[in-house]
């Protein structure tokens, strides 16, 4: 900028340089009184120097880079002279280089705003410096430098990495759909093929939870001997046999028959006696208890007195004894051992006599022992299939699937079906001991529940 | 003296128990986590012999672990995902009570999940352990496939119940194990012989579900879990047994003569290969192309006298199992729309017959009602409007009475509009002695190959009964002795009401029959050994026969019984008829 404002006072002060604009100031210097003013003080310098000249001067520049794009003196002669020779034709006028565009067939005119807006100096607009300078340029070229050297190698730097461990896989299913349990495509492959045997130590394994915990052998038993699945009696067939069918409708009748008994126990169990029932005279007498004295308490109470002198009288007697009683008492100990001493010793001879007959009775109890056996044998094994008490519930069987001779379909197509199956398994997995009998859980509010009439039910109301 | 005090309930049987809450709090779970846990790992309910002293002096009725099996849960790595879920519930909740939607979206997509592999590998160690479980497996999954998609369980659930049942069956149709078929008012029982181990399993009728309420849903979508995970494996290494592609894929003609229908408007793309495998019309996908299949002849191994009998038995038991599993090979079935699709194809491609249906009933039909070619068409209503000459038109029920009987029954019994013979259960095994229902007997006779006499008047019907009775009595004759053969026969005719016959007639030459003499031999020489009995022995041999006669009396009772109320019921007919 300096140099090029230089040169342009140079070329003002050669006596060439011709000025767009006479200077009027000039005719005023000789007019006007020269001040006296202190030099010594730059503030003054700015105050009281007259620049009108240069500044003038620089303006008339400024003006002509402006509008002619740079100076005159410059300027070939060419280019600033021409030749007249009458008004320009119209086919060689200059056509704006910017497509005008078209409306209805005739072109649109720029709005005359656009026009005095428009930028119409000759002079470029100065560069902004910053817009091309880059922060930390230094520091970035180095960077990029040091991964243009990384990239050569084929080294990822981390940060990269990252972000591809960050780009999102194509996924058409959420992993909990084909991971879940029941997704109705998973694959199954040979789960019993044999296995090939790790090499390491089975206790390291074992301690770092790579290898399960053996499952005990007992678990693989069953809890109970009935088979998975009961095939219904015969009576059961859609079309059944007549006999079979009674069978199964008689066994039918037998549960409900005791079922009903059970329940006419309780009821008669529950039932009010009729001579426990308050009568009359029994509330009469409730109400007037304690009221009238009654004979009968004073001969109560003399009984009572005299058996209490009894009873002092035994206590006191049989806290004493004398000697001679207790020799006597003793004696008879004594005696009655050597009695029962005497009848042992006689039995004992005695049984070798009956030798047989003993024999005879070893021989029964073992026989007797023998049939106690089989039969806890035998109803161990029937335990064995037996439902179990595993909770508050007693195990209840389900009511036994029964279609009554005028339900039952003549064909397969009429067939209507009985009991539901579902309750069938579940009642088998309860028969089994798999899982314990339960009872669906009760509804239990826990807040009360407030009924209000609406107003306009109560209006109408 | 001295030392210190034993306390009380210390020691002893107590410490092998563990109350169900105790359990719980030392597994830090709630309730029905564990009893989850419980069901998955098999650990059952123990009852204490003596339940004062395990439950400290309390009579309270409580449900006691033994203590070790929980000690073992410690160590079950699903606990902890129990616990994660908790924590994964918690969250949500918490988000969806904050309206943070893009919160239980995450929440959702990262939801913990658990898989039963090694639960199950670790439960069934051996695949014959895991086949001996299976009919459990079996029944659930089949019950769940039926349910209705109404929220009771996951559909995921139920979508994959169904999946696995339909492999399950498309490899007993491959393997031609199925044996024993039963229709009862509460399902179809059906039992198959898959690698030596009898599988019974009950499939419910479709549409039959009232819900229970008195069922815990929970318990059973757990044991559903752990079943779907089990049968699943097993469905792979049975596949993998019989060289079969698994998952199943259709044999490759088979499926390019399916392609050609226009099955979109029957289901959905993703559902269609399902509902084909379900239609068990075709014929599976092998993984090498089968070469013809080679007869394995059992090995002959010289043996001696009382294995001989065995090995025979053995060879004619598997002779008739060949038989049986070409039953109905041959035959060519349509079935009517009114009859259940699915059990009947089930059936008769189980036995080698070819089957197919309307074309609006099921995806899946190989040829039309037109085809000539059809020998049996099932029908289950009272008349058919148009009737080919060539075919039988015959009720269900005739199916399922062959696959029992294990012969193809005659179609006579079984036409349209005729009262049907009665479904009998195969499942029940009678001894000899027991009462034995009439058309059972039939059918015993058809399969020894004798061809029962019709019966068309009343007097041939009663002669025809006391034939079957002598059969019977012939039976019984081979086992028992003679002289209480005269005692039954007595007891036998003193039921039916006649007197012994005392007549003098003209005498005949007897002829020597070598046969008949070599018998008498033998029950002169049991006889004989009867008589050498000692008392005790012979004391406990007359009870077994008492015990034997009072059946056979109780039996014939029953006939008797029965004879009359057929008389009853022909008279009542008869008076019908009249009117």
């Amino acid at each position: 900028m300096a140099a090029n404002r230089r040169m342009k006072r140079m070329a003002s002060s050669q006596p060439g340089f011709i000025k767009l604009k006479s200077v009027s100031g000039d005719d005023s210097l000789g007019t006007t009184r020269r001040k006296r003013l202190n030099k010594n003080k730059k503030k003054n310098w700015n105050k009281n120097i007259d620049i009108n000249d240069v500044d003038e001067f620089l303006e008339d520049i400024r003006h002509q880079e402006r509008t002619t794009g740079g100076l005159l003196s410059e300027k070939t002669d060419e280019s600033l002279f021409f030749l007249d020779v009458g008004p320009p034709k119209k086919a060689e006028r200059r056509v704006a280089p910017v497509e005008v565009k078209m409306r209805r067939g005739k072109p649109v005119r720029p709005l005359r705003i656009d026009l005095i807006l428009q930028h119409d100096s000759l002079v470029a607009a100065p560069k902004d410096v910053l817009s091309y300078q880059l922060p930390n340029a230094k520091k970035l070229r180095r960077i990029a430098q040091k991964a243009e050297h990384l990239a050569a190698k084929g080294i990822v730097p981390r940060r990269q990495k990252k972000l591809l461990n960050l780009r999102p896989v194509e996924k058409t299913e959420s992993k909990a759909v084909t991971d879940a349990n029941n997704n109705p495509e998973r694959d199954f492959y040979d789960i019993w093929a044999p296995e090939i045997k790790s090499t390491a130590d089975p206790w390291y394994l074992q301690q770092t939870r790579k290898s399960r915990v053996k499952r005990p052998e007992k678990l693989n038993a069953k809890p109970s001997a009935l088979p998975a699945v009961e095939v219904i009696a015969p009576g059961g067939s859609y079309n059944p046999d007549f006999f079979s069918h009674q069978a199964l409708l008689q066994e039918a009748h037998d549960v409900e028959v005791k079922k009903q008994k059970a329940e006419d126990k309780l009821v008669r169990q529950l039932a009010v006696n009729k001579d426990h029932l308050a009568t009359e005279e029994t509330i009469f007498r409730e109400q007037v208890e304690g009221l009238v004295e009654q004979e009968d308490d004073d001969k109560d109470e003399e009984a009572g007195a005299a058996d209490d002198g009894v009873i002092v009288g035994a206590i006191a007697q049989a806290l004493k004894k004398t000697e001679k009683e207790r020799r006597k008492e003793r004696a008879e100990i004594l005696k009655e051992q050597s009695r029962q001493a005497d009848k042992e010793q006689t039995f004992r001879q005695q049984q070798l006599f009956q030798l047989r007959s003993i024999k005879t009775s070893i021989k029964q109890d073992e026989a007797d022992t023998k049939v106690k056996q089989i039969q806890r044998k035998a109803n161990q094994e029937a335990e064995k299939s037996q439902p179990r008490r595993l909770g508050k519930l007693k195990f209840q069987a389900q009511d036994l699937e029964v279609q009554l001779s005028d339900e039952l379909a003549g064909s397969l197509r009429q067939l209507k079906p009985e009991g539901s199956v579902l309750k069938d398994r579940f009642k088998s997995m309860q028969k089994r001991n798999l899982i314990e009998p339960r009872e669906r859980a009760k509804f239990k509010r826990r807040l009360k529940v407030k009924y209000q009439e609406k107003r306009a039910f109560r209006e109408i109301t | 003296m001295g030392g210190t005090q034993k306390k009380k309930y210390e020691r002893g049987s107590v410490t092998n128990y563990i109350t169900r809450n105790k359990a719980r709090k030392k597994l830090s779970l709630s309730l029905p986590d564990f009893r989850r846990l419980c069901i998955l790992k098999g650990i059952y309910p123990h009852e204490p012999k003596h339940k004062k002293k395990v439950n400290k002096g309390s009579t309270a009725p409580r449900t006691f672990y033994l203590l070790k099996d929980i000690r073992f849960l410690l160590h079950e790595p699903i606990v902890g995902k129990f616990r994660d879920y908790k924590v994964f519930v918690r969250k949500l909740k918490k988000a969806y009570g904050k309206t943070e939607y893009t919160n239980v979206q995450r929440l959702k997509e990262n939801k913990p999940t658990y898989k039963l592999d090694h639960i199950v590998k670790e439960r069934y160690p051996s695949f014959i352990d895991a086949l001996r479980d299976v009919d459990d497996a079996l029944c659930m999954c089949f019950l769940f496939s039926t349910f209705a998609r109404t929220g009771k369980c996951h559909v995921q659930t139920i979508t994959l119940c169904r999946r696995l049942t339909v492999e399950w069956m498309n490899y007993v149709i491959a393997s031609r194990s199925l044996r024993k078929v039963f229709i009862s008012i509460k399902g179809i029982y059906y039992q198959a012989e898959v690698m030596g181990q009898l599988i019974t399993w009950l499939v419910p009728y479709q549409f039959a579900h009232d819900h229970p309420t008195d069922v815990d849903y929970r318990v059973m979508a757990t044991f559903t879990e752990l079943y779907t995970t089990l049968l699943g494996f097993v469905n792979f290494r049975l596949y993998h047994s019989l060289n079969l592609l698994y998952p199943p894929k259709l044999d490759a003609k088979a499926e390019s003569e399916l392609k050609d229908e226009n099955d979109e408007d029957y289901a959905m793309n993703s559902e269609s290969y399902l509902e084909k495998l379900s239609a068990l019309s075709t014929s599976l996908a092998t993984v090498v192309a089968t070469t013809e299949e080679e007869e394995a002849q059992l090995d002959q191994f010289p043996v001696e006298d009382e294995d001989m009998e065995k090995m025979e038995a053995r060879e004619r038991e598997q002779k008739e199992q060949e038989a049986q599993k070409k039953l109905l090979e041959g035959h060519k079935f349509f079935l009517n729309r009114e009859v259940p699709r699915e059990p009947l194809a089930f059936l008769i491609r189980c036995f080698g017959g070819e089957v197919s249906w309307d074309k609006s009933v099921c995806i899946g039909s190989t040829y039309e009602m037109t085809d000539e070619s059809i020998t049996h068409q099932v029908v289950d209503r009272p008349n058919v409007d148009k009737k080919y000459i060539n075919r039988y038109y015959i009720q269900p029920q005739w199916v399922f009475d062959c696959v029992n009987a294990k012969i193809v029954l005659p179609v006579e019994d079984y036409f349209l509009g005729v009262t049907l013979p009665p479904h009998l259960s195969p499942f029940v095994e009678e001894k000899d002695g027991d009462y034995v229902p009439p058309e059972k007997l039939k059918i015993m006779a058809l399969q020894r190959g004798e061809k029962p006499a019709q019966e068309e008047e009343e007097e041939e019907e009663e002669d025809d009964d006391e034939e079957e009775e002598e059969e019977e009595e012939e039976e019984e004759d081979e086992e028992e002795e003679e002289e209480e053969n005269n005692l039954k026969k007595m007891e036998k005719q003193r039921s039916q009401g006649k007197n012994l016959s005392v007549k003098v007639t003209a005498g005949k030459v007897k002829v020597e029959n070598p046969e008949r003499l070599e018998q008498e031999e033998k029950a002169e020489e049991k006889r004989l050994a009867i008589m050498m009995m000692k008392k005790k022995e012979k004391y406990l041999y007359d009870k077994i026969m008492f015990g034997k006669k009072r059946k056979v009396r109780e039996a014939n009772k029953l006939t008797a019984k029965r004879k009359a109320h057929d008389d009853a019921e022909k008279s009542k007919k008869k008076t019908k008829a009249n009117k």
